[in-house]
C-alpha cells in the first residue's frame, strides 16, 4: 500500500505543480489521468526520488519514500515520460549493467532476468544492436524492460504508451498488467482508454489537485443515467445548449457534432440517454472543476 | 529571410551571458598585456607595449589561444537546432539554404568579431592606465591597432569560424568541431617542432602553412631591431601575404563546402543522425509485428537483490566500465589519441636534436619530449571527457533512469573519475611506448624502463589526475559545460600569469609541483622529496574537490542552486570521513611541504630576491670605488659532503695594498650567504654585519700600509636543509657537486651582483645600469675584468669528499689519502699564477687519461657517457697544438674536463679545469657527416680560454669581454676548420649569423660595436666569431694570428694597467693592408649591415665547352646605431662573387674571388669548366647581411 499524504510542490518559478495531494494506492494497477501540466509527472518524479516535495509524505508499506531515497530506489522500477539511451551500447549490455546497478549480483539470476525481459519485450533479436539505432517503439520497450528489472515493488510508468503503435501498446499493457498484480503500479496517461482497460483504481488530477479517486467502474456507475447526447447542427444551437447545461464533451460522430452533457434528469429537447464511459467521468470532473 | 535568421541569432547571442564573458577574456588579457610590465607575450625590454610589433604579437597569440572561443560561437550556432530538435520543424518550412546557413554564419561572424574587438579596446584602455610604464608606451596610433586586428584576428575568425561552421553543419556534432580545433593546433605544433628541432634557417613553407600565424610572424620579424619593432607593421608581402591568402582561401572553401553539402531536408538530416541502425531496426520491427503477442502467463524470473559494500564495488566497476567504453567508443577520442601518437612520434624523432645539434636520445630527453608533447592532449582529453561524462546522462536524456538507480552518490562520481583515470593511464602508457619506439627508431637501445615508469606513472599521470579532478569539480559545481571548459582553459592560462606576478608559491597554485631535473649522474636525486610531498598535497586537494563535487552533484531534476545546496548538506555530512582523510593527507603533505619550503628554508619569490639585490646596490654601491686591498693568494681547505649536499671550508686570502694610501677598512660581499666568519692576522673589529643584504665591513686597528700584505682568514659553508619550492641550488648534488669562488668572500662591493634587466631596474626604482667605462679609463684600466677584487693569485687547496667520490680543484695533485672514511686531495698551483677564479667539484667519476707532449689530459665522466671521450681528447690535442703554435705556450702541465649534472647547461673554463655539463657534449651524436660538432667546438673554445682569459685579462672597460670570448670563438673555429674543413664552418657561421641578428632584435639596451661590447653575449660570441673569421678571410689567417700573438706577448699576465681593445685594434690594424683597413672600422668599430643580393644569373656554353656565367648583383651597405636606426653608406667594398655547382646544401666552388664593389648594382662574368648551378655575391655570408638567403641564385641556361 502506497500512501501519499498532503504532497505539495511549488517550482522555483512559482508554478504550483502539486497542491496538497493525498492518495491511498493499493497493489495493482493505478491509473493517473489528467491533462498536460496537471502535475502527474511531478508526482511521479517525487515518488521516483528525483524531486523533493515541499511538504507531505509518501510511504510504501511503512517506508518513507521521501526520506529514504536509497531504499526507495532499490524497490523502484521507473520509466520516465521522456528518456534517451547511450547510443553505442547494446540492449543486453545495458540491461546487464542496470541489473548490477539494481543489486542483482548473482550472475545466473542476472542473465535469466535480462534474457527474460528481452524476450518479453520482444527485443531478443535485436539485443546486440546499438541502442542508438532503435526506433521509438523499440526504445520504449527497452525502457519498459529496464523498469521491470529486479522485480520492483513500486513501478512508476509515466506516459508509457505515447509513441507506441496499437500492437506495441497492447503488448506493453499485457506485460504490465500481468506483472502489476501484486505490486503497486502507477501509470500516468492522458489516454483514458488505457486506464479503463488496465486499472483497478484511478485518480484524476488537474492543476496539481486531486479531482477524483476511485474504481473506474464505480466512477462510471456514478454517472449512469446522467449523461445525455445530442447531435447539433448549428453554432447557435450549440451555444444555447452550452448555456443551459454542463457540457461534458463534444466530438465528431460520422462527421456530425455530438454534444454530451451532464444532467440528473432527462433534459428533453431531443437529448438521448447515453452509455456513460470513463471518458465522460474524466471530462465531467475536469469541466466541473474548471474555474469559471 | 536571411535577415530573420541573422537577427534572431544575433539577438540570442546578445542575450547570452557567455558572449560577454567571452568578450572580457581578450579584453582583460590585452588590457594587462599593455598596461603592466611583464604580463603577456611582450616581456621586458624596449619594445613599446602598444607598438605595432607588440600589438600584432598580442593579437596573434590571443587569437590563437582564443580559437576555442571561435569554436564555441560558430559551432553551436548551427548545432542548436539539432540539439533541440527544432530542425524537424524548421526544415519542413520553405526556407532557403542561403538564408539559413548564411544568417547563422554571418551572425556568428559579427558576434565573434565583436568578442575579439575586446583585444583592441583592452589594448587601448591599457595604454591609459596610470600604473603603466610610460617609457614603454607609444602615443596611440589607430592604424597599429586596426591593421593587426584586420589582418590577423579578423582573418583568423573568418577562416577558423568558417571551418568550424562547415564541420558543425555537416557533422552536427560539437565534439567534432573541437576535434578539428585540436587538429589545427596539432598542425601548428608540427610546424613548430619541425622549425625548432631542426633549426632550419629556411622557414618559408612552415610559415605559409602555419594555421595560427605564430611561426609565420616570428619568422618574418626575427631580425627586426627595436626601432623596427616600434615603428613597423608587417607588410603585405612574402610569407605574411601568402599565409593570409592561403587561409582566407581555406575559409572560402569551407563556406562553399558547407553550402553545397548541407542537406536542407529534415528527413535526410534526421536519418543521418540515427545512422543505418535505424533502418535495420525498422526492418526488424516490420518482421516481428506479425508475431502474436504472448497474452497470458507472463512470469518474470525472480531475482534477489543484495546491497552492501560488495554490491557497491560491483556497481562501481560496472559503472566505470560503462563510462570507459563511453569514452573509447567515441570517434573524437580516437582522433585526438591518433593525432597525439603521430605528434609524439614526430617529436620523439627530434628528441635528440636541439638547436641543430644531435645528441643521443637518452631517456631523460625522450621522456621529457614525449610527456611534454603529449601533455596537452591528455589535458584536453581529461578536461573534455570530464565534461562529457559529467553531462553524459543529461545529454542523452538518460538521467531520470540513471538518477533513480540505487547507486551511491559517491560511486557515480568515482566511476567517472576512475574511467577518466583509466583512459589517461592507457594513454600515458601509449606515450611511454611511443618513447621506447622513438628511441629504437633512432638506434638507441639503452631502454631505462624504470625511469620511464617513474616519470610517466608517478609524476606525469598524477598531474593529469589533478586536471581531471579540477575539471570534474568545475563541471559539477558550475551548471554549464562550456563555462566549465572555459574556466579550465583559463586556469591553464592563469597559472603562468600568476608566476609572472610573483605568485609563485606552489602551496597556492593548484596542481603545481616543485620543479625538478632528472640527471644521469643523480637520477631524480634531491628532488624526490619535494616531488613526493607536492604531488601528495595536490592529489589530496584534488580529492577534497572531488568530495565537494560529490556533495554538489546533480541528482534528480532539481536544478536551482538553492535546492542543490540543500541536498549537498546531508551528503557532505555523510562524506565527512572521506573528507577528513583527504584533509589529513593534504594537511600532512601540505604541512611537510610548508615546513620545508617556508620554515626550514626561507621562501622568497623571484621579486623578493631581486629586491634584495636592489637593496644591496642601493646601500653599498657607494663603496664601489673604495680603496681595498687585492687578493694575491688563496689557500683553502674544503670538505664536501655530497650526501648532504653541503660543504664547509676554511682558508685565507693574502691581501695586498696596491694603492698609495693606508687602508683601515676591509669590506666583504657575501652574495651566496655562505661566509660564516672573517678575521685578520691583526687586531680588528667588525663595524657592519648586514646579513640580509650580503655585506660586512671590518675596521683594522692598524691600517694596511701601501704594498703591505696581510692575511684574511675565513670560514665558509653551505648546508642544504630539507627541500625548497624550486630554486634548489644546482651547485650541490649527491653526485656531481660543482661550486666556485662565488661561495667565498668577495672583497669590496661586487658590481656583477647588480640587476641588469632595465625593466627590473625601473621596477626597483634604480637608475639605468652603469655603462662600463671607456677603454683607457684611468680607474678601471687597473681593475681586472673578471675578478675586480683580485690580481693574479697563487692557489693551494686541500679538498675532501666521501670515500666513493673524487674531489677536484685547480692545481696539481700533490697527495691523495683517506682518513675516517673520507678522501682527501691536495692541489697546488705552485708558482703559476692564475685568475682568482676557481671551482670545487666532487663526483663518482670514471677517468680517461691521455697525454699531449708534457701536458696530462684527463676527462672525468659519468660511466655510460663514453660516447665522445676520444673526440674530446682529440679537440684538446688539436687545440693545444694550434694555440701553442700560433699564440703562446700553454701555462699548465694538465688540462682536465669534468662532467657535472645538467641542472646547469654550460661549460666553463677554470684554470686547467673545465666543468662541462652532462647534457651538452657528453651525449652528442653526429648522424650526418655535415652535422655541426658542438662538443668539439666547445672543448676547443674552453681550452682557448686558457689563453684568452687565463693568460690575457683585459681591464674592466668596454670591449674587454671580446678579448676573451670572441678570441676563444675564433680560436675554436680555426681548430674546427682543421678537423672538419671549411665547408662545415660555413654552415656553422650561418647559424652564428642567425643568432647574432636575432640577438640584436631582442636587445634591451643598445647594441655596441664589437670592440665596445659590454654585456651583450650575442655580440661577443656570434658577431665576434663572424667578424674574426671574416677578417682572417680578408687578410689571411697567418696575419690575424700574428696580430694575436704580438698582442698576447705584449700583454700576457699584465696586471694594472690591464690591456683593452685599443691595443687590440692597433695590433690588428698593424697586420692589415691599407685598402682593407675599412674592414676593421666597419666590422670591429661600427655596426655595419649589408644587403647583398643576387638579382639574376645565367650562363651560356662557349664553343670551347666552357660555361660563361653572367651574374647581376645588387649591394647595399648601412650603418646602424645602438637602437637599430640605419643610415645608408656608400659602398666601396671587397666582396666575394662566385659560381658553384652542386646543390644549395653542398655547393662546389667553381670560381670564387673577391671583387671591389663600388656601385649598388653590378654585373660580373665568369667562365667555369663545369656546368654551374648557382652563382651569387657573398655566397658564404661572410658579411653581416640581414637577408642572407638571397645572396645565391640558381643560374639558368640562356
Amino acid at each position: 500500500m502506497l500512501s501519499i499524504r498532503n504532497l505539495a510542490k511549488t517550482y522555483p518559478g512559482g508554478v504550483r505543480a502539486l497542491r496538497d495531494v493525498s492518495l491511498e494506492i493499493p497493489p495493482g494497477m493505478f491509473g493517473l489521468i489528467g491533462p498536460n501540466g496537471a502535475g502527474k509527472s511531478t508526482l511521479m518524479k517525487i515518488l521516483a526520488t528525483l524531486l523533493e516535495p515541499d511538504t507531505g509524505s509518501a510511504t510504501l508499506d511503512g517506508l518513507d519514500l521521501v526520506a529514504n531515497k536509497d531504499e526507495t530506489r532499490r524497490l523502484l522500477g521507473y520509466l520516465p515520460q521522456e528518456f534517451g539511451v547511450y547510443p553505442k551500447m547494446s540492449a543486453v549490455d545495458m540491461l546487464r549493467h542496470l541489473a548490477v546497478m539494481k543489486g542483482i549480483t548473482k550472475s545466473g539470476e542476472r542473465k535469466e532476468i535480462v534474457e527474460g525481459l528481452l524476450q518479453q519485450t520482444n527485443l531478443w533479436d535485436v539485443r546486440k544492436k546499438a541502442l542508438g539505432g532503435y526506433s521509438g517503439g523499440m526504445k520504449q520497450r527497452f525502457g519498459i524492460a529496464q523498469a521491470l528489472l529486479a522485480n520492483p515493488r513500486l513501478i512508476i510508468v509515466d506516459e508509457p504508451t505515447a509513441g507506441l503503435d496499437p500492437a506495441e501498446r497492447n503488448r506493453f499493457l499485457n506485460l504490465l498488467s500481468s506483472i502489476g498484480r501484486n505490486v503497486v503500479v502507477i501509470l500516468s496517461t492522458h489516454i483514458v482508454e488505457d486506464v479503463r482497460e488496465l486499472c483497478s483504481r484511478m485518480a484524476i488530477i488537474s492543476s496539481g489537485e486531486l479531482l477524483l479517486e476511485g474504481v473506474p467502474v464505480e466512477t462510471i456507475d456514478a454517472l449512469k443515467g446522467r449523461v445525455w447526447r445530442k447531435v447539433v447542427g448549428t453554432e447557435a444551437e450549440r451555444e444555447a445548449i452550452e448555456k443551459a447545461f454542463p457540457v461534458i464533451s463534444m466530438h465528431l460522430v460520422g462527421g456530425l457534432q455530438e454534444l454530451r452533457i451532464y444532467s440528473e434528469q432527462s433534459p428533453g429537447q431531443g437529448f438521448a440517454g447515453a452509455e456513460a464511459d470513463l471518458e465522460d467521468v474524466y471530462f465531467h470532473h475536469l469541466t466541473r472543476h474548471r474555474p469559471n | 529571410m536571411f535577415k530573420d535568421f541573422f537577427l534572431f541569432e544575433l539577438k540570442l547571442r546578445f542575450r547570452s551571458i557567455s558572449t560577454y564573458v567571452f568578450f572580457l577574456m581578450p579584453f582583460l588579457i590585452a588590457f594587462f598585456a599593455v598596461s603592466t610590465s611583464d604580463f603577456g607575450p611582450i616581456g621586458a625590454g624596449k619594445v613599446f607595449k602598444n607598438g605595432p610589433f607588440a600589438l600584432t604579437t598580442i593579437f596573434l597569440q590571443l587569437t590563437a589561444f582564443g580559437s576555442i572561443l571561435i569554436a564555441a560561437i560558430f559551432g553551436p550556432s548551427i548545432l542548436r537546432d539539432f540539439q533541440e530538435d527544432t530542425y524537424q520543424l524548421l526544415f519542413t518550412k520553405p526556407i532557403s539554404k542561403l538564408a539559413y546557413l548564411g544568417g547563422h554564419w554571418a551572425a556568428s561572424l559579427v558576434t565573434t568579431v565583436g568578442v575579439f574587438s575586446g583585444l583592441v579596446w583592452g589594448a587601448m584602455a591599457g595604454a591609459f592606465m596610470p600604473w603603466a610604464d610610460r617609457t614603454r608606451l607609444a602615443p596611440i596610433h589607430f592604424w597599429w591597432y586596426l591593421q593587426p586586428f584586420l589582418s590577423v584576428t579578423v582573418i583568423q575568425i573568418f577562416f577558423l569560424g568558417s571551418l568550424f561552421f562547415c564541420v558543425a553543419a555537416l557533422t552536427r556534432r560539437i565534439v567534432v568541431v573541437y576535434l578539428q580545433g585540436v587538429a589545427l593546433f596539432a598542425l601548428y605544433l608540427i610546424g613548430l617542432v619541425s622549425v625548432i628541432a631542426t633549426n632550419k634557417l629556411e622557414r618559408f613553407w612552415p610559415s605559409v602553412f602555419d594555421s595560427l600565424g605564430l611561426i609565420m610572424f616570428q619568422n618574418v620579424t626575427r631580425y627586426w631591431t627595436v626601432v623596427e619593432r616600434n615603428t613597423q607593421l608587417v607588410k603585405w608581402s612574402g610569407e605574411f601575404l601568402y599565409n593570409r591568402l592561403v587561409w582566407t582561401g581555406v575559409g572560402f572553401l569551407a563556406l562553399l563546402a558547407a553550402f553545397v553539402l548541407f542537406p536542407m531536408s529534415a528527413e535526410v538530416l534526421g536519418s543521418r543522425r540515427s545512422s543505418k541502425h535505424a533502418k535495420e531496426a525498422r526492418e526488424e520491427e516490420a518482421a516481428e509485428s506479425g508475431r502474436p503477442p504472448r497474452r497470458f502467463g507472463v512470469e518474470l524470473p525472480r531475482v534477489t537483490q543484495v546491497f552492501g559494500s560488495a554490491t557497491t564495488w560491483k556497481q562501481l566497476l560496472s559503472m566505470t566500465r560503462l563510462r570507459f567504453f563511453n569514452i573509447v567508443h567515441e570517434v573524437p577520442f580516437w582522433a585526438i589519441a591518433l593525432i597525439m601518437i603521430v605528434f609524439v612520434l614526430i617529436s620523439g624523432h627530434f628528441a635528440g636534436r636541439s638547436n641543430g645539434v644531435e645528441v643521443w636520445p637518452v631517456t631523460y630527453l625522450m621522456v621529457a619530449v614525449v610527456s611534454g608533447q603529449s601533455g596537452l592532449f591528455l589535458v584536453i582529453i581529461g578536461a573534455l571527457y570530464a565534461g562529457e561524462l559529467m553531462w553524459r546522462e543529461r545529454d542523452v536524456r538518460f538521467e531520470q533512469i540513471h538518477d533513480s538507480l540505487p547507486l551511491r552518490d559517491w560511486a557515480d562520481f568515482v566511476s567517472k573519475f576512475l574511467a577518466l583515470t583509466l583512459v589517461e593511464t592507457v594513454l600515458a602508457s601509449v606515450v611511454l611506448v611511443c618513447g621506447l619506439l622513438s628511441q629504437a627508431m633512432e638506434g638507441y637501445f639503452r631502454f631505462e624502463l624504470g625511469q620511464y615508469a617513474k616519470e610517466i606513472y608517478l609524476i606525469y599521470l598524477p598531474q593529469m589526475l589533478m586536471v581531471i579532478l579540477l575539471a570534474l569539480f568545475l563541471q559539477t559545481v558550475l551548471g554549464n559545460k562550456f563555462v566549465a571548459h572555459a574556466i579550465v582553459v583559463g586556469f591553464f592560462v592563469l597559472i603562468p600569469v600568476l608566476y609572472q606576478y610573483g605568485i609563485e608559491n606552489r602551496l597556492y597554485l593548484y596542481g603545481e609541483i616543485t620543479p625538478y631535473t632528472y640527471s644521469d649522474m643523480n637520477g631524480y636525486g634531491h628532488f624526490v622529496r619535494g616531488l613526493f610531498w607536492s604531488i601528495s598535497y595536490w592529489i589530496s586537494v584534488g580529492g577534497l574537490l572531488g568530495v565537494f563535487a560529490v556533495s554538489f552533484a546533480r541528482r534528480g531534476t532539481e536544478q536551482s542552486f538553492a535546492s542543490r545546496l540543500k541536498a549537498a548538506w546531508p551528503r557532505m555530512a555523510r562524506l565527512t570521513p572521506t573528507a577528513t582523510v583527504f584533509l589529513l593527507l593534504g594537511g600532512t603533505s601540505g604541512g611537510v611541504f610548508y615546513y620545508n619550503t617556508h620554515v626550514v628554508n626561507k621562501f622568497r619569490t623571484a621579486e623578493q630576491n631581486r629586491h634584495r639585490s636592489a637593496e644591496y646596490e642601493r646601500r653599498y654601491k657607494k663603496y664601489q670605488r673604495l680603496a681595498q686591498p687585492k687578493v694575491t693568494a688563496v689557500d683553502a681547505e674544503v670538505d664536501i659532503y655530497p650526501e648532504r649536499r653541503s660543504f664547509s671550508g676554511r682558508g685565507y686570502y693574502t691581501l695586498v695594498n696596491h694603492t698609495d694610501k693606508p687602508i683601515d677598512e676591509v669590506h666583504v660581499t657575501d652574495s651566496r650567504e655562505s661566509v660564516e666568519d672573517v678575521n685578520f692576522d691583526r687586531p680588528f673589529r667588525q663595524t657592519l654585519g648586514d646579513k640580509e643584504y650580503f655585506y660586512a665591513t671590518y675596521q683594522l686597528d692598524k691600517p694596511l700600509e701601501p704594498n703591505e700584505s696581510m692575511r684574511m682568514n675565513f670560514r665558509v659553508a653551505y648546508t642544504s636543509r630539507g627541500f625548497k619550492d624550486g630554486n634548489e641550488r644546482p651547485e650541490f648534488a649527491y653526485n656531481g657537486t660543482f661550486f666556485d669562488r662565488d661561495y667565498f668572500p668577495f672583497v669590496g662591493y661586487n658590481q656583477s651582483d647588480e640587476i641588469d634587466d632595465p625593466v627590473r631596474r625601473r621596477e626597483e626604482k634604480l637608475a639605468p645600469l652603469e655603462e662600463m667605462a671607456a677603454p683607457g679609463d684611468p680607474y678601471y684600466s687597473n681593475i681586472n675584468l673578471f675578478t675586480s677584487d683580485s690580481e693574479w693569485v697563487t692557489f693551494h687547496s686541500i679538498v675532501s669528499t666521501s670515500a666513493d667520490q673524487i674531489a677536484m680543484a685547480p692545481g696539481y695533485l700533490k697527495r691523495d689519502w683517506t682518513v675516517n672514511g673520507r678522501r682527501y686531495f691536495e692541489y697546488d698551483m705552485g708558482s703559476t699564477r692564475i685568475n682568482n677564479f676557481f671551482s670545487f667539484l666532487s663526483g663518482r667519476f670514471s677517468v680517461k687519461r691521455d697525454q699531449w707532449r708534457d701536458v696530462k689530459l684527463e676527462i672525468y665522466y659519468q660511466p655510460g657517457h663514453e660516447y665522445n671521450l676520444d673526440k674530446m681528447m682529440d679537440a684538446s690535442k688539436t687545440g693545444l697544438d694550434y694555440y701553442e703554435k700560433n699564440f703562446s705556450p700553454f701555462q699548465f702541465q694538465q688540462f682536465r674536463v669534468l662532467e657535472y649534472p645538467r641542472y646547469r647547461q654550460f661549460a666553463q673554463s677554470f684554470p686547467n679545469t673545465v666543468p662541462f655539463a652532462e647534457g651538452i657534449g657528453f651525449i652528442e651524436r653526429l648522424k650526418k657527416p655535415d652535422d655541426i660538432d658542438l662538443l668539439y667546438f666547445v672543448t676547443a673554445h674552453e681550452l682557448a680560454h686558457q689563453w684568452w682569459g687565463h693568460q690575457l685579462i683585459g681591464s674592466q672597460t668596454q670591449g674587454s669581454n671580446m678579448m676573451s670570448e670572441s678570441l676563444a670563438e675564433y680560436s675554436a673555429l680555426k681548430v674546427m676548420e682543421k678537423k672538419y674543413g671549411e665547408d662545415m664552418l660555413r654552415k656553422d657561421l650561418r647559424y652564428e649569423l642567425d643568432r647574432y641578428l636575432r640577438g640584436r632584435g631582442g636587445e634591451t639596451r643598445h647594441e655596441p660595436p664589437l670592440v665596445l661590447v659590454q654585456r651583450e653575449p650575442y655580440v661577443w660570441y656570434q658577431k665576434g666569431a663572424l667578424v674574426m673569421y671574416a677578417l682572417a678571410d680578408y687578410i689571411g689567417e697567418d696575419r690575424v694570428n700574428l696580430a694575436l700573438r704580438n698582442f698576447l706577448e705584449k700583454n700576457r699576465y699584465a696586471k694594472g694597467p690591464y690591456p683593452d681593445t685599443r691595443g687590440f685594434v692597433a695590433a690588428l690594424r698593424e697586420q692589415t693592408p691599407l685598402d682593407l683597413q675599412y674592414v676593421i672600422t666597419d666590422m670591429f668599430e661600427s655596426i655595419v649591415l649589408y644587403d647583398n643580393r643576387a638579382v639574376t644569373g645565367s650562363y651560356v656554353e662557349t664553343p670551347e665547352k666552357k660555361f660563361k656565367v653572367t651574374l647581376k648583383v645588387s649591394a647595399q651597405k648601412k650603418k646602424a646605431d645602438g637602437s637599430g636606426n640605419e643610415t645608408p653608406m656608400t659602398i666601396h667594398d671587397l666582396i666575394d662573387v662566385g659560381v658553384f655547382s652542386g646543390t644549395k646544401e653542398h655547393l662546389k666552388r667553381l670560381n670564387l674571388h673577391k671583387e671591389w664593389i663600388t656601385q649598388e648594382t653590378g654585373t660580373f662574368e665568369m667562365v667555369v669548366d663545369e656546368k654551374p648551378t648557382f652563382a651569387g655575391i657573398d655566397p658564404y655570408n661572410k658579411l653581416i647581411d640581414r637577408n642572407p638567403a638571397d645572396n645565391l641564385i640558381e643560374v639558368e641556361k640562356k
